[in-house]
Order: structure tokens, then sequence, then C-alpha cells
């Protein structure tokens, strides 16, 4: 016995080096070697995909990406599934960005989906309006005059010239809106002044980080579910039956996890056994 | 594909570059933290310009239709002789107007650039006063509404319901909105340092700090489950990069990244044993 | 004294009070200028800040190399890193189908390649580096003082365990097990009797593998314990009662902050 909390006091006082290294190895190993571990919705998730569902066919969605590189991981899957789900249900997607890095990974996606996997039509059937900076300002362009703000696409087309954009003169003209979001400017500010003011049905996508800040929103039903992190983007893939990135990356989520709690649960054994030590003597 | 391929193994230097800190400070990693605010500088800068100053600024002083021989497109013309990209021949066709107001924010904007000069430091204050202004304008209504009255609103809920269970683990029912509401007043009631903490008050935000810390553990759990998604996909992206088509780009630069920084160690290592004999 | 001083604060007090009260007036002359003018001028200067700030770190990090501070040769990666984004934003394409203005978001140009394979790695690999540094302070700083922390601990676990495809495979009875462990170590804490802790643990051990038995070791039943059913409560419940409590007072506290930079009594953007 005495060996054992000899040995546990030990490990706590370990080079955190090492502790670098078997967490890099937890992540690394089930991407080489997948577990497969089925996924199950939550009940947030399934309210988005529901939501999202009962659009009818043809609906005008604005979805807007607000993440960049550092946060592709958790975002970027999630923004693919829903772009899938809206083009299966056959409605007009347009894209937006209020964050400049956003807007190469909206064309990445929609290029991936949209014009590669669904062989649909620019201008016709989706449109990326681009990035614009000035924050919430910008989304309160939109909900006032989406033309005034966007004269012209991320292509460099008029607006004028874009056969969906007819009728599309403000936010109130969308019936849905999607945010994939990872910080600030992003949903919260949606939230605050588009949606709020003008109600606008709304579902987001978040990191796992922003989950806590925006589920008050969904709590009080300003917004209608969330996808919560990479987790919550493997699980809509699970729903909409295209697994992805999000879905390759839960084992190795799953086990990162346990191996942290086991971390956790060692490090206070240690703390009680010197604590009961201290105490003694 | 020569760009790809030289992109990958730039990339996968520079990812391993940033890792090498956890082993610890060294010249590679202070060299790809460098790259990076310089880079990020200068993107962001060419970002910005592109898709706002260009179009939405010099597109509403310059516009093509409005294009003429007067001397306010006589100094458009000359700009264009500076860089023909900028400012192209016959004016900015982005769509807009001619909207000589916007010679506010452009003045404005210039006198932010000019407080780069000691002397002329004072210049930013008006530029900033004006987005701090607006910024203030917006969030006053922006947070009062959504943050406050609609969540004041989002919790008054059923208590009395009958159609609702007593308790249901995953839907609403009567002991959830009663958990809702009591954690949501006593949280409030924490906040509030105008009146001491102690006796029954005390005990009310008690319960309050019960609620903060199972919040403040779910952020946590939140947190590790963000941090671990982002290095799976860094783990991904030099998984596809140590792909034949890429030549190996992975394996080779890890490899020879641990090779330096571990020869660097071990004459480190010896030098400071000869110092020490 | 006008100009650095009372000037900025009539600005701010203008504008804030306009941009406030255009929520609330209905003239279209003032409504067209909040909306859209307004949003395009705040627009502008954002921009504008974002050139300062780069020009800053141009001129900070030329005065380092001027100077020979310490690290000044690593400035000079700094500066290529900046030179190379401005030559791909101003002066080189690359693709030369792509109009300027365009070149920005479309893909072959040099600015996109500097996107993906160097923007994007550097900045994706400093947040993930957060991944490390999270496990080791979780390991050597995570520590059950006392009540809070232990709530603030358990829940994190619940959430981190339950919200992963693993946590599915956890039996409730297994949970069940755990608990009948911790209440053993519990007991033997306060009556530091060995007889009592060892007679609890077994009682306890045989009424869960009876119950078990008995119902045929259902993985999520009693779904109390079932760790996905756990979290779901407690991510929907008490963790939105505490978190809305959090966004009640920030938003209150920011509404007053603003409500004072319009008023002219926050001064802090002039440095008083």
């Amino acid at each position: 016995m005495k060996f054992l909390t000899d040995l546990i006091l030990k490990m706590g006082t370990v080079d955190r080096r090492w502790i670098f290294l078997v967490i890099a190895l937890v992540v690394i190993i089930p991407l080489f070697f997948p577990l497969g571990l089925p996924i199950r919705a939550t009940a947030t998730t399934q309210y988005v995909y529901d939501t999202i569902d009962a659009l009818p066919h043809g609906s005008k969605v604005l979805v807007s990406c607000e993440y960049g590189p550092s946060t592709k991981p958790e975002i970027h899957p999630m923004v693919l599934s829903v772009m899938r789900h809206l083009f299966k249900n056959k409605h007009k997607v347009y894209v937006t960005c209020l964050w400049p890095d956003g807007q190469f990974l909206a064309s990445d996606a929609l290029n991936l989906v949209a014009r590669d996997e669904y062989g649909l039509t620019y201008g016709e059937d989706y449109v990326l309006l681009g990035f614009r900076p000035g924050n919430e300002a910008v989304v309160k362009g939109i909900v006032s005059d989406l033309r005034k703000l966007y004269t012209i696409d991320a292509k460099g087309t008029k607006i004028t010239e874009i056969p969906m954009m007819e009728g599309v003169n403000r936010f109130e003209d969308f019936d849905f809106l999607f945010s994939a979001s990872a910080g600030y400017p992003g949903t919260i500010e949606w939230v605050q002044y588009a949606v709020d003011p003008t109600n606008v049905p709304m579902s987001t996508g978040t990191t796992s980080i922003q989950v806590n800040d925006v589920m008050p929103y969904v709590s009080a039903g300003q917004i209608q579910g969330i996808l919560a992190g990479m987790p919550g983007a493997a699980e809509y893939e699970a729903l909409i039956g295209v697994p992805g990135i999000g879905t390759s990356g839960m084992d190795a989520q799953s086990i990162a996890h346990l191996v942290i709690v086991l971390f956790i649960v060692l490090g206070n054994i240690g703390y009680f056994i010197e604590r009961n030590r201290s105490k003694k003597y | 594909m020569f760009g790809e391929i030289f992109g990958a193994w730039v990339a996968v230097f520079l990812t391993f570059a940033i890792f090498s800190f956890l082993y610890k400070d060294n010249p590679f990693y202070k060299i790809a933290e460098h790259i990076f605010v310089g880079v990020s500088a200068g993107y962001w800068t060419s970002m910005f310009f592109w898709t706002q100053i260009q179009p939405n600024l010099f597109g509403r002083l310059w516009p093509s239709t409005h294009y003429s021989d007067g001397i306010w497109y006589g100094v458009y013309d000359l700009f264009g002789f500076i860089s023909s990209s900028i400012f192209p021949a016959g004016g900015i066709d982005k769509g807009h107007e001619l909207h000589f107001s916007y010679l506010i924010p452009f003045a404005l904007g210039i006198m932010m650039l000019l407080s780069l000069f000691k002397k002329l430091n004072w210049f930013a204050r008006w530029g900033i006063a004006y987005t701090v202004g607006m910024a203030a304008g917006l969030r006053a209504y922006g947070f009062l509404n959504s943050n406050v009255i609609l969540q004041i609103k989002g919790t008054i809920i059923p208590l009395l319901d009958p159609d609702l269970p007593f308790f249901s683990l995953l839907g609403d029912s009567h002991f959830n909105n009663l958990v809702i509401l009591v954690g949501t007043v006593t949280g409030l009631l924490y906040f509030f340092f105008s009146k001491e903490q102690t006796g029954n008050f005390g005990k009310v935000t008690r319960v309050g700090i019960y609620f903060l810390m199972i919040s403040f553990g779910a952020s946590f759990g939140f947190a590790v489950m963000g941090r671990i998604s982002l290095l799976i996909g860094r783990f991904t992206d030099l998984i596809t990069y140590n792909d034949a088509s890429y030549h190996h780009a992975t394996i080779w630069v890890l490899v020879i990244m641990v090779a330096i920084l571990g020869y660097s160690t071990f004459t480190d290592k010896g030098n400071s044993e000869t110092d020490v004999s | 004294m006008l100009w650095k001083r009372q000037i900025p604060i009539l600005i701010v007090a203008v504008i804030g009070s306009i941009t406030l009260f255009g929520w609330f007036i209905n003239e279209p002359n003032i409504k067209s200028f909040v909306d859209d003018d307004a949003t395009q001028w705040f627009d502008i200067l954002a921009s504008f800040a974002i050139f300062l700030g780069g020009f800053n770190l141009l001129k900070m990090q030329l005065q380092k190399i001027f100077r020979r501070q310490r690290g000044w040769q690593y400035s000079i990666f700094a500066i290529a890193g900046f030179f190379l984004a401005i030559t791909a934003g101003f002066f080189y394409k690359g693709n030369p189908d792509v109009a300027w203005g365009t070149h920005v978001t479309a893909d072959g140009t040099l600015f996109k390649w500097i996107f993906t394979y160097m923007f994007a790695p550097l900045q994706a690999t400093m947040f993930a580096l957060l991944a490390f540094f999270v496990a080791s302070a979780s390991y050597r700083a995570f520590r059950i003082r006392n009540f809070e922390a232990t709530l603030l601990l358990v829940s994190g676990i619940i959430i981190m365990i339950g919200r992963v495809p693993l946590g599915s495979f956890i039996s409730s009875w297994f949970i069940l097990y755990l608990l009948v462990l911790i209440g053993g170590i519990t007991v033997n804490s306060f009556f530091k009797n060995k007889q009592y802790t060892a007679i609890f643990v077994i009682v306890g051990i045989i009424v869960v593998t009876a119950a078990g038995s008995s119902l045929g070791w259902p993985l999520d039943q009693p779904g109390i314990l079932y760790l996905p059913y756990l979290q779901e409560w407690i991510y929907k419940y008490p963790n939105v009662a505490g978190a809305r409590s959090i966004m009640m007072g920030i938003g209150m506290g920011i509404f007053a902050t603003s409500i004072r930079y319009i008023l002219g009594i926050e001064k802090s953007y002039i440095g008083e």
C-alpha cells in the first residue's frame, strides 16, 4: 500500500512534458486505429436538425460563417453538414462572413458541397456574399439594408446581376439564419441585432468554449438549438447520414477526455494522500 | 502542384515549430511566432483594404458612374497613375453613387494613421471616439434587450402546469423549471454586493454560488473539449501531409527537428557540465 | 485641449446618442443615417484601425532591429512575413485570370497560398497548444479543496465524459459501484472504523449486484446515473441557470457602461 501511495505521490511531481507526450499519443493513436464508437444525437442537436428539416422547400437561408483556421476542426464539419442538409432540401443558400478568414473557409465549403457534390449553380442556388468588417455594425447593416452593405459579392459580381438576390433586400427577407460562430462577432451579435428585433428563426453551431455563453439564448427560445463543438458536428453528421471530419475525431476525443479525467482523479488522490500525511506528522 | 507540395512542407515545418515550444523555448518556435505576427498583420491589412476601403470608401468617393474630366477625378487619375490596380481607369465600379460625405470617415481614418507619429498621437482620438460612440449606442440596446429583458422572459416559466410531469430527466418538468428559476435568482443575488452576504441572505447566495460552480464546471468541460478538438484538427492535417503525394513531409520534418533539438539539448548539457567542472 | 479632449467626448456623446435613439426613432433621414451611412463609416474606421495596428507592428519591429534589442534577429522574420503578405495583397496576384480585389478570396492566388499554408497552420497550431496546457493544468492544479470545487469538478467530469460517444458505454451500474466506493471512503473518514467501512462497502456491493441482476443490467437504467442523460440534465437546467445569471449581470453592466460612455462620464478611450 505504501508503495502505491509513494508511486502516486511521485507521479504528481513528474515533468509536464511527459503529460504532453501522453496527450499527444492518446489523440494520435485513435486517429490511426479508430474504434468506431456510435454517435447519439443530443436534444439540442436534434432540435437544429428538426428546425432545418421543417423549413419549406426553396426557403431563403442565410448562413453566416464567423470562424477561422484556429477553430476549423470544430466548426467546418458542422458547416459542411448543414450545407448538405440545406441543399438536399433544395433551399437557396446565401453565405456571409463576419470574420475575414471565414470567407476562405466558406468558399471551400461551398465548392466542396454545392459545386462538387450537388452540381449546383452559383448565383441561382447559392451565393457567397463575403466578408465585411465592422462586427455588429455589419449585422445591423444586413438587417436594415443588405444591398447598401453588399453591392458586390465575394467574386466581384454586382448584387443586382445575381438572380437569386432578387427580392432580397434586408434580413427579414430571409426565412432562416444559421450562424457558425467561433466567438466575437458571431451568434450573440446575430441574436441581439438581427434575430430578436425581427423574429427571424435562427439556429447556431459554436465552438465548445462558446456553448455556455449561448445556452441561455437556446433555453429562452431565442435560438432554436445549438451544435456544440466537434461532438455537435459529429452528431449532425450522424443525423444526415454523411460521416465526415467530426465523426472521425470523436474516438480520439473520447479517449483524450477519459485520460484527462484520470489525470484529474490521480492528481486529487495524490493531493489527499499528501494532506493526510501532513496531518499525521 | 509544386506550390502545393512546397506549401505542405512549409505548413508542416511551421506546425512542428510551434509544437516544439512544448519541449522548450527554442529558435524554431521564435521564428514561427514572428512569422505568424508579420503574416497576420499583412494578411488582415490586405483583406480589410480590398473588402472595405477600396470598394466601399474609394468606390463611393470616385464611382465610375460619375466619372468626368473635372478636378475631383483628376485627383483620382493621379492616384491611378500610382496604382492602377486600386484606382482602375474610369472610376471604381462597385455599384455606388457619389457621396462626398465619405470624406469624413476618410479624414478620420487618415488621422488615425498619422497618430503613428508621436507628436500627432492624439489624432487617433477622433476616429476612436466615433467607433466607441457607435459601439456604445449599439450595445446599450442590444445587451439590455437580448441579455436582460428576454432572459427575464425566458426565466418566467410554468411551475404549476398540469400537463408537465413533476420530474423528467430529458424534458421539461416542474422540478426542472424550478431549478432554472431558483438558480437564476440566487445566482443574480450573489452578484448583489451592496448588501453584506450574511444570515439568511448569505444562505441564499451560497445556493447561488453552487449553481455558478456547476456552470463553471460545465464551462471547464467544454473548454477541454474545445482544445482537444483543435489538437485533433492539427494532427489530422499532419497525417494528411504525411502522404506519399507530399513526399512524407510530416515524418521528414519531425525527424530533422527532433535531431536538431536533441543535439542542441545534448550540447547545452555538455557545456553546462564543463562549466561546473 | 479642445481638439484633444472636448471634441472626442462630444463625438462619442453625439454619435452614441444618435445610434441609441435611432433604435426608437422612425424619422427616415435619421434611420437612414444610423442604419446605413453611420454603419459604413464604422466599418471604414475599423479597417483603418487594422492598418494602424499593422503599421505600428512594422514600426516596433524596425525599431527593434535598428536598436539591436534582444532578439532583433527574429524581427527580420516578422517584417519578412509582413512584406510577403503585403506583396501578395497589393503587388503580385499569382493568378492573372483573377481581378484585383477578388484576388484576396479567389483560388490559385499567392494570397490564398499564404492563407492555406502559412496563416492557417500557424493560427490553428497556436490554439492547439492549449490542449496540452489544459491537460497539464488539470493534473497539477485542479484540487478538491472544498465543496464548491467538488461541484465544479464533478459537473466538469460528467460533461466531459457524458458528451462523447464513450460516455454511452459506461453503465449506470458502474457509476453505482463507484458511488458505493466513494460512500465507503466517506464513512471511513467520518467514523475512522475499518469494520463500519467494510460492512458499508460489502452491503452496498451486494445491494447493487442484486438490483442489477434482477433488472438484467440495463446500460441506461437508473437513468439519473447514466452519464449521457445526466450531462444533458446538467447542461440544460442548473448550468443554464448559472450561465443566465452571469449573462444578465454582464448585460446590465454593459448597458450601464455604454450609458457612461455616451454621457461622457467614462473617458478611458482618451486615456483618462
